[in-house]
């Protein structure tokens, strides 16, 4: 049983902690700096200098905030089991899966703020040069906000158990699968081999369907998304993070903090 | 282990096995540990380096699963969560986050220990001036001396006032003004009721605060008890200091009880065996000395450690032996 009442100190802390880190701040201001940049490149073309612009800023927003999760992300238990933070903290009345909880729910908050902060820039850019805005946009930037959710629990999950270089080429590298795995699964459907089919519909299962959160093209495009395009990625991030979170409490739970 | 309603910590064959590398062999760490810690106690827990003593300690502290026997605080398992209310741990060298403020690390530790924020407001400045860091409550854990650091793993070990708490090398590293700080804390703890567990390889503090005592060589336990049940009676030595004696009764004595005789002006003094002390003072006080002082010698317990680790060591080089006896 998960309680609040010993999640909400551990994940508040964790944000803290953030928020305290000097690094974090590099990483944001480099990432509102590219946004910023966006214009400069926008200015280098002759057409479609705003959908450059807006282009340009909502990948470099998904990249840093791809970049901010695993920085944070992967060293999130393993940091505090080489510190010996975590002996303390275990000691007190709440389980391990708790704490693990805790540490994601604060990764998330902390990557949200850096998500909203790096939003404001956009906005900004976007109202200094006239590219319009429209729902689409937010629709794109709150699914990127429920991409973070598996991107998050994925860092949690490998640094319950492995070191944070690992963790992080795993996450990265279930990043990249996770954008391909449509792909994928369409490759092994026209492909006519039985056996790639088969293994490609179980990948496609298996890795978290990202491209689900992805709907820039319709938002700088201004083309409609549908209401189904919102709601089932929000459902299958919260249900694949959940997974991916009793998965990383089950290992985490069995093992030793030497 | 002992047989005792009120034993709040129990351990019995307690066993731990690791694997030092992947595809190795797994090394055995803890080899059948038993023994029991009495309400209201404080009880050493004494061995040297690689011993197992940190090992027993995270065992108990659930943060290492044992890989067999059997670990109880006040009668729950220890792979429990409930009894976490009612315990308090320092490990070895803490480590807090240096970006908080004694006040901040502290406040924290209470909610997770779930004080609600009334209590909290009032434990938290309370303890800080019981550890002596009322004037550095607001200073970044970061600028913290070692010694400071060990008084705010204190008081993090008691911010939900329980009732055992468990010390790992409490007094390490520290100058002779922070132990002795710390060694006050602990005897304020017992005379405040609570129990107290302490891992530690500096034998003079325990000899001066606990009231029993394990010594673990090897992932054994060698010896559990207190101080006096580890020596034979033959071992139980006292000073007796007389004076004005007759020039014949320090030889006589020195004779009849087979005392060492040390001459202190115009005293003489002899250490005999606790049971002769009697009988000496009578054929004193008959001879027309005065008694100055009789005082119990206490054996060190450095003597019982150094004996229990070289027990150990002699029988792995009998062991050593053997086995190249076998191969020979």
């Amino acid at each position: 049983m998960i309680r609040m009442r010993h999640v909400w100190p551990i994940a508040t802390n964790t944000v803290r902690e953030a928020i305290r880190n000097k690094v974090l701040y590099a990483l944001l201001f480099f990432a509102v700096g590219v946004i910023g940049v966006a214009v400069v490149i926008a200015s280098l073309s002759y057409v479609e200098g705003q959908r450059i612009i807006q282009d340009i800023g909502l990948a470099s927003i998904r990249l840093f905030s791809l970049g901010i999760a695993v920085f944070v992300g992967v060293g999130l238990i393993h940091g505090e089991v080489e510190r010996r933070t975590i002996y303390t903290i275990l000691s007190k009345p709440l389980s391990r899966s708790e704490f693990l909880v805790g540490k994601y729910l604060g990764l998330l908050m902390t990557v949200w703020l850096q998500l909203a902060c790096m939003m404001i820039a956009f906005v900004a850019v976007s109202l200094a040069t006239g590219a319009p805005l429209s729902g689409g946009h937010v629709a794109a930037l709150g699914l990127l906000g429920m991409e973070l959710v598996v991107i998050v629990a994925l860092a949690t999950f490998f640094s319950a158990f492995t070191s944070p270089l690992l963790a992080s080429l795993f996450t990265l590298g279930i990043w990249g699968a996770g954008h391909l795995s449509r792909d994928l699964y369409a490759l092994g459907q026209q492909s006519g081999n039985e056996s790639f089919a088969g293994a490609s519909t179980w990948m496609y299962r298996l890795l978290p369907d990202l491209e689900a959160f992805n709907v820039s093209v319709q938002a700088v495009h201004g083309l409609p998304i549908a209401t189904s395009e919102l709601t089932l990625p929000i459902l299958y991030a919260v249900g694949y993070a959940v997974a991916l979170l009793i998965a990383a409490g089950w290992i985490f739970q069995g093992r030793d903090l030497k | 282990m002992r047989e005792n309603g009120d034993a709040v910590v129990e351990v019995l064959d307690l066993i731990k096995d690791y694997r030092p590398g992947f595809g190795l062999r797994r090394k055995r760490i803890l080899h059948g540990v038993s023994f029991s810690v009495q309400r209201g106690e404080i009880y050493g827990f004494v061995g040297p380096n690689g011993a197992g003593k940190t090992t027993t300690l995270k065992a108990l502290m659930g943060l290492i699963q044992a890989s067999g026997g059997q670990a109880r605080i006040l009668g729950c398992d220890v792979s429990e969560n409930d009894f976490r209310e009612h315990i308090g741990f320092l490990p070895e060298n803490p480590y807090f986050y240096g970006y908080l403020t004694a006040r901040e690390i502290l406040d924290f530790y209470a909610r997770l220990s779930g004080l609600d924020g009334q209590r909290r407001c009032r434990r938290v400045p309370e303890l800080l001036e019981w550890v002596g860091l009322g004037e550095a409550s607001e200073s970044r854990l970061r600028t913290f001396s070692k010694g400071m650091l060990q008084r705010v793993g204190i008081a993090q070990a008691l911010v939900h006032d329980p009732e055992v708490v468990f010390l790992d090398e409490p007094m390490s590293g520290l100058d002779p003004i922070g132990r002795k700080e710390i060694r006050d804390v602990i005897l304020r703890l017992k005379s405040e009721g609570k129990t107290v567990f302490m891992n530690t390889h500096i034998l003079s503090d325990v000899e001066t605060i606990c009231d029993r005592v394990a010594i673990i060589v090897e992932g054994r336990i060698r010896y559990e008890g207190r101080i006096e049940d580890f020596l034979h009676e033959d071992d139980l030595m006292s000073d007796v200091v007389l004076s004005y004696l007759p020039p014949e009764l320090g030889e006589i004595l020195e004779a009849k009880f087979g005392a060492r005789v040390r001459g202190v002006g115009g005293r003489i003094e002899l250490r005999v065996r606790e049971k002769q002390v009697s009988q000496l003072l009578r054929l004193g006080l008959e001879a027309g000395a005065e008694v100055v002082s009789v005082t119990p010698h206490r054996v060190s317990l450095e003597k019982i450690f150094l004996e229990a680790v070289s027990t150990s060591s002699s029988h792995l080089i009998r062991n050593e032996s053997a086995r190249k006896g076998e191969r020979s």
